[in-house]
Order: C-alpha cells, then sequence, then structure tokens
C-alpha cells in the first residue's frame, strides 16, 4: 500500500545527508580527483585498457572541449553556475555493492513505495546493488540476441570486441566538436550501450539499457551507439521513471543512431534525475532510404535538462517522429526540443511535444525543421502544447521552420493553456477530489506519450505524474 | 575556366591551410604532406568558413561543429553537414602551383 508522502526535510537537507553518505573513497577501486586535466583522461583511457584510437580519441577530445566556449544561448544563468572543476569525471565501482540502502535519502524511498518499483530494482536504481536480480532473464535474452546475431554490450566492451564497428561510426553522427558537452562526453566517457542489429533481423522485445549486469551503466557519461542494418529493427529504452542517482551533478550523454535502408530504430528515455543535476546530452539519428527513426523522449526531473533528439532524414521516403513530454515543477527548468532535417525526397515527420510546469517551474520548447531544396514533397507536423498549472511558472515555445522546397507540406500548432475551471468543476462533480481530478487531467495531457510506453513504464508514469502534481491545485 | 597561379608566399606549409579570395569567392588552399587541395571556404552545415579547422590526413574538420569533409572530393563525411562542398582542381609544376577556377 503507497504511503503517505510528506517531505520531512528540504531537498538541500537531503542532498547534503546523500552527498556525505555515498562519499566513501573506500568504496571505490579509482576516483579521479575533481576537475578535468588530460592527465585525468589519460588515466581514464590507461585503466580501461584502451587500444591506442581511443586514447588518441579521447586526448583529441579533452583538447577540443578546452577549446570550445559554452553556449550562449539557453538557460545561460542556470548554464554559468556549472563548476567543471568540482566534478569527479571518473568513478570506477568495485564489483560488489558499494551503498548501503541506509543511505538513500527517505523522499527517493517513499517515491520508489508509491511508484510500485520491486524491491530489486530499488537498490539497482539508487546504485545499492550492481547486480540486477533477473539474471537469469538477462542472459535468456543475451542467448536470443546471439543466435541472430544481435550485439547487446556496454561501450568499453564493443570497444576491445568489435573495435572494426566502433571506429567506423563512432562520432560520425555527433562529431566530437559538435559541441562543448558531446566533446566533454568523448574525452570522459565511460558506459553506454553500443546495439548492432544485422540485416533483416527484427529483435521482439525492447532492450533495456538496465537488464545489462554492468557497474558502470549508471555512469554519468554514457555513449550509446546504435545501428540498425537495412531492415532491421529494434527498440531501446533507457532510464525509468524512478528517481535516478547520481554523485555528480553534471550528466552528459551522447547517443547516435543510424538506420540504414528499410530499417526501425525506437528509442525511448524517460529522464527522472535527481534534482541537484544538470542533464546536457546530444542525440542525433541518420536514417537512410525508407527507414524510420522514433525518440521517444520523457523528462521529468534534474535541475536544468537541454536536450534536442534530431533525425536527419537522408535517404527517400525516410520517416522521422519525436514525441516527448516535459515536467518541470520548483527549481526545474526543462529545456528540450526536436530537431528534423529532411533532406531527401517523400520524407516524412512528426514532432509532437507537451510539457506540464507547476510550482514555479519553467519548460522551454526548442524546435528545428529543416526541408532542403530537393526534398520534393517532404511533410511535417509539429504540434507542441503547454499546460501551465499556476501564475509562477511559465513556459517558452522557440520552433524554428526552414522551408527551402515549394513541394514541402508543413504544418506547426502551438498551445499554451491552464486547466479549466469548468473542467475541474465537472470532474469533481462526479466524485473525484480537486487533486485527483487535477492528476487525471494532466494524465490525460500525457496521454499521447504513455501509450507508446511498455505497460509498465506506464503505470509508473501515471502514478509519478500524479504525485508531481500533489499541491499543485487549492 | 581560368588558370591562377598561387603566390609561393600564399602556399601553407604541409598540414597547414591558407584562405584565399578569388572574385568574391573564398577558397581553402591545403596543404596535404606536399599536395594542395582547394575547397570553397564555407561549411555546407552552417555557412561559416572552414578557415581554422584541423587537418586530418586528406580530410578538414570544421573549427564550430566538427563536420568533416574529404579535401580530395568534398563529400561530407560527417553530420551536422551532409552537402558536400565545391573543390577545384590544383596542379603543381616544380615549384608553380596553379588553381583552375570556372
Amino acid at each position: 500500500m503507497a504511503t503517505e508522502l510528506k517531505a520531512t526535510n528540504s531537498p538541500d537537507e537531503l542532498l547534503s545527508d546523500y552527498r556525505h553518505g555515498f562519499h566513501d573513497p573506500e568504496n571505490y577501486v579509482f576516483k579521479s580527483g575533481k576537475g578535468l586535466t588530460r592527465e585525468i583522461v589519460e588515466r581514464i583511457s590507461s585503466m580501461k585498457e584502451e587500444p591506442e584510437w581511443m586514447h588518441e580519441f579521447r586526448i583529441r577530445a579533452f583538447e577540443t572541449f578546452e577549446a570550445k566556449p559554452m553556449p550562449t544561448w539557453g538557460d545561460t544563468e542556470l548554464l554559468s553556475q556549472i563548476d567543471f572543476a568540482d566534478i569527479h569525471y571518473f568513478v570506477k565501482s568495485t564489483d560488489g555493492p558499494e551503498r548501503s540502502w541506509d543511505d538513500v535519502p527517505d523522499d527517493i524511498k517513499r517515491t520508489f513505495d508509491r511508484l510500485g518499483i520491486p524491491e530489486a530494482e530499488r537498490k539497482f536504481l539508487s546504485g545499492v546493488s550492481a547486480q540486477y536480480e533477473s539474471e537469469v532473464v538477462y542472459h535468456s535474452v543475451v542467448e536470443e540476441l546471439d543466435r541472430d546475431g544481435v550485439i547487446f554490450c556496454d561501450m568499453d566492451t564493443a570497444v576491445k570486441k568489435y573495435p572494426e564497428l566502433v571506429q567506423k561510426y563512432l562520432a560520425t553522427i555527433i562529431p566530437v566538436a559538435d559541441n562543448k558537452f558531446s566533446a566533454l562526453n568523448s574525452a570522459v566517457w565511460s558506459g553506454g550501450s553500443f546495439v548492432y542489429v544485422p540485416k533483416g533481423v527484427t529483435v521482439a522485445m525492447p532492450l533495456q539499457a538496465y537488464f545489462r549486469i554492468n557497474a558502470e551503466n549508471m555512469g554519468q557519461f554514457e555513449r550509446t551507439l546504435i545501428i540498425a542494418d537495412e531492415g532491421a529493427k529494434v527498440h531501446y529504452i533507457e532510464g525509468c521513471t524512478a528517481p535516478k542517482f547520481s554523485t555528480s551533478s553534471l550528466h552528459s550523454a551522447v547517443v547516435e543512431l543510424i538506420a540504414f535502408e528499410g530499417a526501425s530504430i525506437r528509442y525511448t528515455t524517460i529522464q527522472n534525475w535527481y534534482r541537484n543535476i544538470y542533464n546536457l546530452v546530444t542525440k542525433r539519428a541518420y536514417a537512410y532510404k525508407n527507414a524510420t527513426v522514433e525518440w521517444v523522449d520523457g523528462n521529468i526531473g534534474s535541475k536544468l535538462t537541454m536536450k534536442y533528439p534530431a533525425i536527419y532524414l537522408m535517404g527517400e521516403g525516410a520517416r522521422g517522429e519525436i514525441l516527448s513530454m516535459a515536467f518541470a515543477g520548483e527549481g526545474q527548468h526543462q529545456d528540450a526540443g526536436a530537431k528534423i532535417i529532411h533532406a531527401a525526397p517523400n520524407t516524412t515527420s512528426v514532432v509532437t511535444n507537451k510539457s506540464v510546469t507547476a510550482h514555479g517551474g519553467k519548460t522551454t520548447y526548442r524546435g528545428l525543421v529543416e526541408i532542403h531544396p530537393n526534398a520534393t514533397h517532404a511533410k511535417t507536423r509539429v504540434k507542441c502544447d503547454a499546460l501551465i498549472m499556476d501564475p509562477e511558472s511559465s513556459s517558452d515555445t522557440k520552433p524554428t521552420m526552414q522551408i527551402h522546397e515549394a513541394t514541402a507540406t508543413v504544418e506547426h500548432e502551438a498551445s499554451v493553456s491552464k486547466i479549466g475551471d469548468d473542467q475541474l468543476f465537472y470532474a469533481m462533480s462526479r466524485g473525484l477530489s480537486e487533486a485527483d481530478a487535477t492528476a487525471m487531467i494532466v494524465n490525460g495531457f500525457f496521454d499521447f506519450f504513455i501509450k507508446e510506453l511498455p505497460m509498465e513504464y506506464a503505470v509508473e508514469l501515471n502514478r509519478l505524474v500524479k504525485m508531481e502534481m500533489e499541491g499543485s491545485v487549492g | 575556366m581560368r588558370r591562377i597561379s598561387i603566390s609561393p608566399n600564399q602556399l601553407p606549409a604541409p598540414g597547414q591551410s591558407q584562405g584565399l579570395t578569388i572574385d568574391t569567392t573564398s577558397i581553402l588552399l591545403c596543404n596535404v604532406d606536399g599536395e594542395y587541395f582547394a575547397i570553397e571556404d564555407v561549411c555546407t552545415h552552417d555557412g561559416s568558413p572552414l578557415d581554422g579547422g584541423r587537418l586530418d590526413g586528406a580530410c578538414i574538420e570544421c573549427p564550430r561543429h566538427g563536420a568533416r569533409f574529404d579535401l580530395r572530393t568534398g563529400a561530407a563525411l560527417t553530420l551536422p553537414a551532409f552537402l558536400p562542398v565545391e573543390t577545384f582542381r590544383v596542379t603543381k609544376d616544380g615549384d608553380v602551383v596553379t588553381l583552375e577556377f570556372p
């Protein structure tokens, strides 16, 4: 039975406890000093026993990171508060459990309770256990994948076991120098997934990042590369609705997707980082002829998220879809969006973005649709809706559309609204409390997104939205 | 087609590039181990110059977002660029380097 959520400590107090509890140097095999130097980058590479080409890749990336300026757009006020010198860039955990369940802040435990997260998963999610208990399930999945020639492993393993594939495709979609944070990721990346699906193979069940047994997959600088060869199909899920800890205040991932002719990739993310974290992520996909790429992207946690999943529709008939939802509460800014580049004829795209702000939170939709000359008969539809719960909260919509092809069909629609008194009155007249009515309406607002999720995620997300909405009315 | 001789003091050292302007076109002359390549000095991703980008073998990397171009063919090798950059033929006869400009 769900327990009542009542904050007995402020988030700062909880965070402070958590910091002290989790920073036990004896628990780590190696923990880099704070700040980033060439020596630390070299140490990371040598500890991982990486080949020379990856060592060089990291060093070049470090030099690029040093040379690149901070973004001059977005929430520059929050961005300017990032202290790069105060971050541990690499923590190599022991193989065994390195944290105690007692160290996990109470608010997180209560959230686990209320979301109905299974016990084993809770411990894994909170870093108490690096071993996911359904090891048997994991192995049977891996065996099935092996039989079909599918490669699914962490990126560190891929660098050693599949260097030709990694060297051929890594950083071709998101170059090291794309932005300051992709350069940072390239210099210090650790963990993340590598997926290769051979021609014509359909991976029937979604690949889930947390099925992998890997002490480092909680890392804050994951590097993921997914390649679906011709006609292949794969669905990859990262994250979960439960709050995710990190001992660092910066999470900066790079995710590259390549869908060859006729292939299909869906990448689902549900991001619920703890609310002290900067989540600055670069995600980009390349779709060849008749390929389909879908980003399903949910942003609930973090202090500041800047994330704009992109799809380059490069071959005729390629299709892209970006579904995203964002919730921003007190002290949060969800600056998220989507980029679609139509570079070939008969390409189609859909962008649907919905956001809810409450308790003084802020959301920004920042989107780009580009239709290049010769992308004849390209079609795109962009829809962004914002729901603002109180006068302290705000939402910005910044869509950009660059259309250079006369035969293209472009639709754009945006709305900003609040929950109408008549809607609330109607729901309450049917016996719902004000809070339940509000949660129901917000869940309905996010329904387009939730229905795209696997069942267990959908159930958890519904509960999470309800929790986040508590105190939003009255 | 015009053939334009490049003054010796404008020739870049190996691994370096040199910006030139012919009429109103900005051109980047690159020296790859003693062999010269010329491309239009513009990244097809954002329309700004490639000048200042790092040479890596016969490739140049855009200094802003890291897009890579093949100096021999002009092809874009990595996103965010995907359109090729224009190339110009360069010949070397003894110490005389000549660029063919359409």
